[in-house]
């Protein structure tokens, strides 16, 4: 439905709860409810109209409006309609009706307002911290506005652990990290095995924070933000400076000239491409299969070097600024990325014809680390995970953006919802990326690479961006503000959302499949863990102590 | 059988590769033209506007103030991103991003570029640097007193300084 | 006899110290050249045991004596093993031991490792030894087997005359000698601890399994092990199915027993750099199916075919 229909069918249901709704284009709309209503609203939104939850945004809003406010983010796929339920809770009485109870997905997002805010979901299915270490004190939330970015806490109790639940009967606990080979950032999983096989699994991570969001908020401006904004990931860096970008503009109603967006959309496919390669080797040495872990990689960097020669450096291309981008595509630059593509396309099916009929690797792919379609759609899994099981959610084709609603292509999905699917539906996407280079070389027209902004951005307006990561959606909000820096800047890397499935996709697998498992969603913790406060000069190292590190890493230790 | 004859592909794949390591450092691996690499500053050209300075990411050019005469431009490069702003907001192209990569060293102080710049009668109104839009204005304008001895930028993240060559009541706020 | 025999030992031990590191090299140089790579040297693990040689001690497990004992133990069982192999001449312990004792050293090896995980006593390497032991009790009586199945054949037990290509029998087609050939050749990487079937030290799973609380000299001792552990395999392997052209006189018998054995290298390494590693359940199973054919393999070698 467009957002004209839903905002009608809000008003019918809700009546004088309904505030106000803001429709700044057909593929927008911001609902403005009580706060009593929330939690009906938010019911009615993603069980009974079927939307897909997106993320929870907390911000202290008090210097502007007196009152904190809370939103749902959510998604129509289908109705290509991105929308958010706002609400304002006030200062005296920082509480909110949680919606996890009817939207599992919801989990982390509210615990997050919880810890960073100070905005307590009434009803959590599982109060328990999340972002902030342990040892905190209570009471000292970050992104509130009067807490200084550079913060650091009295009265830090290095000695308060984590409450993990109880062993399911009959389980003994193997410690998966802070440290583990095929993990590349700490990440803490307490799994509980009985023999070989996994009957449980608890979570603790968010241990590499950084504090990018409150230093957006504090101290960067609108055009250092993208520089940081790429060093979410260090992967996906392109995804995440090209969304807030993106969600910037839409709320200065700016909108980058067509050379940009196809410059956008180029360097945006070239980050997938060596994404999914990486991944690819990667999970084939989790798999052992060493030779084409290094294939992989061989075959993936001749794309490092065409990206370092079109944009002055591997990985952080460093390409947007609020209204285009920083530099320009050369015709010899064109004719050599056209030339790696055809290389690069003929060995990769290659190897994908090689790899289709290996049965060794698919020994252990097939029936592995299975999230079917109910499991997606109940946590709102996205990306290749949710594609792999059938699903066909693509913000390129979904919620358009860049120079994506000129270009074809096909949204890659494969049934079966196991590890297997996922490699083949990461193999065949980078042919899918290639043909989307190959016609946006032949769509670019010569022009303007920047927009020319005249006027400072308008103040307190709410933009939305959902941009396909390699690894699925990467959605940003951003509130603008004044000194030329956003009020708020809220990062969802679609790692956050996937990873809140990995327990449920280990559960009654095999010891051995927890590596691969989790290695499947293509986990980027850096891109999760975005947020932290803390000086790390001083506090963060005490974090984890030395006792508390070898006690996680050596458990079972009697 | 199938499965054997994925395996002779795959083992195929690589036997016709070859060998591709690179014997890097042994031999030099220059960078391509476009290379963002450590960024040099030309104080022959600099005209010590402090536009890089506004315009750091990493917040790692600092300006100082000794006189009314001496203007001092330092930059740290420890937190460099080597995103390559300073260089693109330059009005005078003194800042060119070289295409050194092997910056490693023991001593932070091996990065550092220290420029002292004459300012002639400057009034350090801020026009000498061409905005490239509302969104790069020099957010201190005036004079500037960045922490040299500690090597911290001074933040003022409540606002700008506007039309005042002098500042008196700054709030040095240490990072 | 008995001073020749000594000799012989000695030189045996001796032959297979110095040459199992660089069969080690050579696995390595091959696996990298189909990796597009460079490699290490051919002669890097003998760099790299002299520098875990000259590490401190670090005693990091449960039972440090353990885990030293485990390390002697491992390393001396498998040079005992070489002793009683024909290494490109007749074997030197002639009188000493039967095939039985083979097989019983050979388990011993095995248990070693297993010793070195419970002496370590760690999670991980609990579970290592765990996987250890499963796949020991679905690969030893295969190899059992094989030997058995020589031994009916030649009618003794006798070390030499069972190592001596004894599987295939006396005429007609060998058909239990080429059964057997074709299971021992489909579980040889487990033996020797390589892709597809090294489950117990998975590095990415479990991280080095059984070896994870080892370090420096013990851990040398170890990993020279499993180098010599690598040839003394391969000599076995070609001993009983690959016998023809040792028997000719020296220096050519020699020379073609060791190219064989350089041939049996090479082709673990082709197969581990091919190959994912397998889970323990779908090895165990793939063991259980070839003891199975090894057996009724024994049986026709005990109805002469």
């Amino acid at each position: 439905m467009v957002a004209r229909d839903l905002l009608n069918r809000l008003k019918e249901m809700l009546g004088p709860a309904l505030l106000r709704v803001d429709t700044p284009a057909d593929d927008r709309i911001f609902i403005h409810v009580e706060r009593d209503a929330i939690r009906a609203v938010c019911r009615h939104v993603f069980r009974d109209l079927g939307a897909r939850y997106v993320i929870s945004i907390g911000a202290d809003d008090r210097p502007f409006s007196g009152q904190y406010l809370v939103a749902h983010d959510f998604a129509f796929d289908a109705a290509h309609l991105l929308g958010s339920v706002v609400t304002h809770v006030p200062e005296g009485d920082p509480r909110l009706d949680s919606i996890t109870p009817d939207v599992p997905a919801a989990n982390w997002a509210e615990r997050e307002l919880r810890d960073l805010v100070g905005i307590e979901p009434v009803g959590h299915v599982e109060p328990k911290r999340l972002i902030l270490p342990d040892g905190w004190p209570e009471g000292a939330h970050p992104l509130r506005k009067d807490v200084a970015w550079n913060f650091v806490p009295e009265g830090y109790d290095p000695e308060r652990a984590f409450k993990f639940g109880e062993p399911p009967p009959g389980c003994t606990v193997v410690p998966f990290g802070p440290f583990h080979p095929t993990l590349d950032e700490p990440a803490h999983f307490r799994l509980y095995v009985e023999g070989e096989v996994v009957r449980g699994c608890e979570y603790r991570g968010f241990m590499v924070h950084r504090g990018i969001e409150k230093l957006a908020e504090s101290v960067l401006s609108y055009n250092d933000i993208p520089m940081a904004a790429e060093r979410i990931c260090g992967i996906c860096g392109c995804v995440h400076n090209v969304a807030y970008a993106q969600a910037v503009e839409e709320a200065a109603v700016l909108r980058a000239p067509p050379r940009a967006e196809y410059i956008r959309t180029i360097m945006l496919e070239i980050e997938r491409l060596h994404s999914h390669l990486l991944w690819v080797g990667l999970a084939c040495h989790i798999l052992g299969f060493d030779t084409l872990f290094m294939q992989s990689f061989r075959i993936r960097e001749p794309v490092m070097w065409i990206a370092e020669k079109i944009s002055g450096n591997r990985k952080t291309y460093a390409l947007c600024l609020i209204g285009g981008v920083r530099w320009d595509l050369t015709l010899e630059l064109i004719a050599e990325l056209r030339r790696v593509l055809d290389t690069l396309e003929a060995e990769w099916r290659a190897v994908i014809k090689a790899v289709l009929g290996d049965k060794n690797v698919q020994q252990r792919a097939r029936g592995v680390g299975v999230a079917d379609r109910s499991l997606v759609q109940e946590l709102s899994l996205i990306g290749p995970v949710a594609r792999a099981a059938g699903v066909p959610l693509d913000c390129r084709r979904d919620h358009p953006y860049a120079a994506y609603d000129r270009v074809e292509f096909e949204v890659v999905t494969h049934e079966g919802g196991d590890v297997w699917a996922r490699i083949v539906v990461r193999m065949k996407e980078v042919l899918q990326s290639i043909e989307i280079i190959r016609q946006c070389l032949d769509k670019m027209e010569p022009g303007p690479i920047q927009l020319a902004i005249t006027d400072e951005l308008p103040v307190g307006r709410y933009g939305l961006s959902s941009v396909e990561a390699p690894r699925g959606e990467s959605h940003h909000f951003v509130i603008t503000g004044e000194n030329h820096r956003p009020r708020r800047w809220r990062v969802r890397a679609p790692t956050y959302q996937n990873l809140q499935a990995v327990p449920a996709m280990i559960k009654d697998q095999q010891l051995a499949d927890m590596t691969i498992t989790l290695g499947s969603i293509d986990p980027c913790f850096s891109c999760t863990d975005r947020f932290e406060i803390v000086d790390l000069a001083t506090s963060t190292t005490r974090v984890w102590s030395a006792e508390e590190l070898a006690r996680l890493a050596r458990a079972g230790r009697r | 059988m199938t499965s054997l004859l994925s395996k002779i592909r795959e083992v195929m794949v690589g036997w016709n590769a070859g060998r591709v390591t690179l014997p890097y450092p042994a031999a030099p691996a220059p960078p391509p033209p476009r290379f963002r690499g450590r960024p040099i500053f030309d104080a022959t050209k600099c005209i010590g506007c402090a536009g890089c300075a506004n315009n750091c990411p990493a917040r790692e050019i600092l300006v100082y103030d000794v006189c009314q005469e001496i203007r001092i431009l330092k930059y740290l490069g420890r937190r460099c991103t080597y995103c390559g702003r300073c260089a693109d907001v330059c009005p005078e192209g003194a800042i060119t991003m070289s295409g050194e990569f092997e910056n490693a060293t023991p001593a932070i102080g091996d990065i550092e570029q220290r420029l002292e710049l004459f300012m002639s009668t400057c009034q350090r109104c801020g026009r000498c640097f061409t905005e490239p839009s509302p969104l790069e204005q020099l957010k201190l304008k005036g004079y500037r007193f960045d922490d040299l001895e500690h090597d911290r930028w001074v933040f003022r993240s409540q606002g700008y300084l506007e039309n005042s060559p002098v500042v008196d009541d700054l709030t040095i706020e240490l990072d | 006899m008995e001073l020749l025999s000594i000799l012989g030992c000695v030189a045996n031990a001796g032959l297979v110290l110095a040459l199992a590191p660089l069969g080690e090299g050579v696995l390595r140089k091959v696996t990298a050249r189909l990796q597009s790579r460079q490699g290490p040297p051919l002669l890097q693990p003998y760099f790299d045991l002299l520098k875990l040689l000259g590490k401190e001690d670090i005693e990091s497990g449960e039972t440090p004596h353990v885990q030293r004992g485990a390390g002697y133990l491992a390393l001396a069982t498998v040079l005992t093993v070489a002793c009683l192999l024909p290494l490109g001449f007749r074997t030197p312990l002639t009188g000493a031991g039967d095939v039985i004792l083979l097989v019983y050293l050979i388990t011993l090896a095995g248990i070693c490792t297993l010793l070195a995980g419970w002496g370590a006593g760690s999670t991980y390497a609990l579970l290592g030894s765990s996987r250890e032991m499963m796949t020991m009790m679905a690969l030893e009586p295969l190899f059992a087997v094989s030997l058995v199945a020589g031994a009916v054949q030649t009618g003794s037990c006798q070390v030499d005359r069972v190592l001596d290509g004894s599987v295939y029998g006396a005429g007609g087609i060998p058909w239990s000698g080429l059964i057997l050939l074709a299971t021992m050749a489909l579980a040889f990487p487990a033996f020797v601890q390589r892709l597809p079937f090294d489950v117990a030290e998975a590095e990415t799973e479990i991280m080095e399994g059984a070896l994870i609380e080892y370090s420096g000299p013990k851990l040398a001792l170890f990993k020279y092990a499993q180098m010599v552990k690598l040839l003394v395999y391969s000599a076995l392997f070609v001993a009983l199915f690959v016998p023809w052209g040792s028997g000719w006189a020296f220096p050519f018998g020699w020379l073609v027993f060791w190219g064989k054995v350089l041939a049996m290298v090479l082709l673990v390494t082709a197969v581990a750099a091919s190959h994912a590693r397998y889970r323990i359940d779908q090895a165990l199973r793939h063991f259980a199916r070839l003891l199975v054919l090894a057996v009724g393999a024994l049986v026709l070698a005990c109805y002469g075919l």
